[in-house]
């Protein structure tokens, strides 16, 4: 739902690493994106175009999205699970109790860069 | 043929917005100003309960309401009729606020003189969970019609939330509610959340409310 606006928050963020490391060119952005983070990665990859429209600099930066999993550890018997494929219940002993281990995560993991030397 | 470096980030996109947010708390501490963000869904009784919030506090603290829409003023004009300063934000489509915008907000409102501030969020249980707005303490209403299920269905709205209140429980009989089952799934994923079930139309559990309120505001001023 507020993909829209996280995205404009990674150009920010991202426009700021390119001004720090003297980025020249971007060949893609990659994104970690956590399975219980509420956030639909298929509206990012839509909505990239948009955001970057009036940003000449990103025309060829590529948007990737990594999908990271969704992954408790039961607080009853130990196991590690999927939390997104049980729906929250240890597969083993069926506790409701547990600790997420990941996730929650929106992060930008790295940036892809032209290296000119390589040319 | 051209090649590629990678550089490594690693940074995560709310990494600002925590930042932001924690420097506006430090703010509001040094302004002696506390600000709740009350949530709920759409429906839920949020600005009835408020209203009624307000006339009880009102002759003992100063409140300052911002009342956050997509478009429209009708919550900001049901408010204003209390008396309090309050101001219309709108959010032009956004599903939610964030610290930034919610800074300048309470710039707008003006906080001089003000001893509690009120946010009303956007209604929606998703999306202003994920985002810290600055506030001291959170808040959110479920109220009944909504059902007993809702924690399972947004929890992490629940895990943030410092005290929940169950509304409308003057009409409970004609709902499969099981407020026993309610504020167990709560518990559950927050053991610290106080949970009060309240009649905002009829006052049940409001005196709790507003006595809890009341504690925090004190605590954070003095």
């Amino acid at each position: 739902m507020h993909e829209l606006s996280l995205l404009v928050e990674v150009v920010k963020i991202v426009e700021d690493l390119v001004v720090e490391n003297k980025i020249k060119k971007l060949a893609a952005i990659v994104l970690q994106v956590g399975e219980l983070s509420s956030v639909v990665p298929m509206f990012m990859e839509e909505y990239f175009p948009v955001v970057t429209l009036d940003k000449p600099f990103f025309k060829d930066t590529k948007l990737e999205i990594e999908i990271l999993p969704g992954e408790a550890k039961c607080l009853n018997c130990g196991e590690v699970f999927n939390v997104v494929k049980t729906e929250g219940y240890c597969p083993k002993c069926n506790s409701f109790e547990k600790e997420l281990l990941c996730g929650r995560e929106f992060l930008i993991k790295e940036l892809v860069v032209y290296d000119e030397e390589g040319e | 043929m051209s090649s590629f470096k990678i550089l490594e980030i690693k940074k995560s996109i709310f990494e600002n917005n925590d930042k932001q947010a924690d420097e506006l708390r430090q703010e509001l501490k040094g302004k002696k100003t506390f600000l709740l963000n009350l949530m709920s869904s759409p429906g839920s009784g949020k600005t009835t309960t408020l209203k009624n919030t307000i006339l009880a506090l009102k002759d003992k603290i100063n409140i300052g309401v911002m009342e956050a829409d997509i478009d429209s003023a009708v919550d900001a004009v049901t408010i204003s009729e209390t008396g309090v300063k309050v101001i219309q934000l709108h959010t032009g489509g956004m599903c939610h606020l964030d610290a930034s915008m919610t800074k300048q907000g309470l710039e707008g409102l003006g906080i001089e003189n003000i001893d509690l501030a009120i946010l009303e969020n956007i209604g929606n249980l998703v999306c202003p969970a994920e985002f810290d707005t600055g506030a001291v303490k959170n808040a959110m209403i479920l109220s009944v019609p909504e059902g007993d299920d809702k924690p399972l269905k947004y929890p992490l709205m629940f895990t943030i939330c410092d005290v929940l209140l169950i509304n409308k429980i003057d009409v409970m009989e004609y709902f499969d509610f099981d407020i026993n089952k309610c504020i167990e799934r709560a518990k559950k994923l927050n053991p610290n959340i106080k949970i009060i079930p309240i009649s905002a139309k009829f006052g049940d559990g409001l005196e709790e409310w507003t006595n809890w309120l009341y504690q925090e505001v004190q605590k954070w001023i003095k």
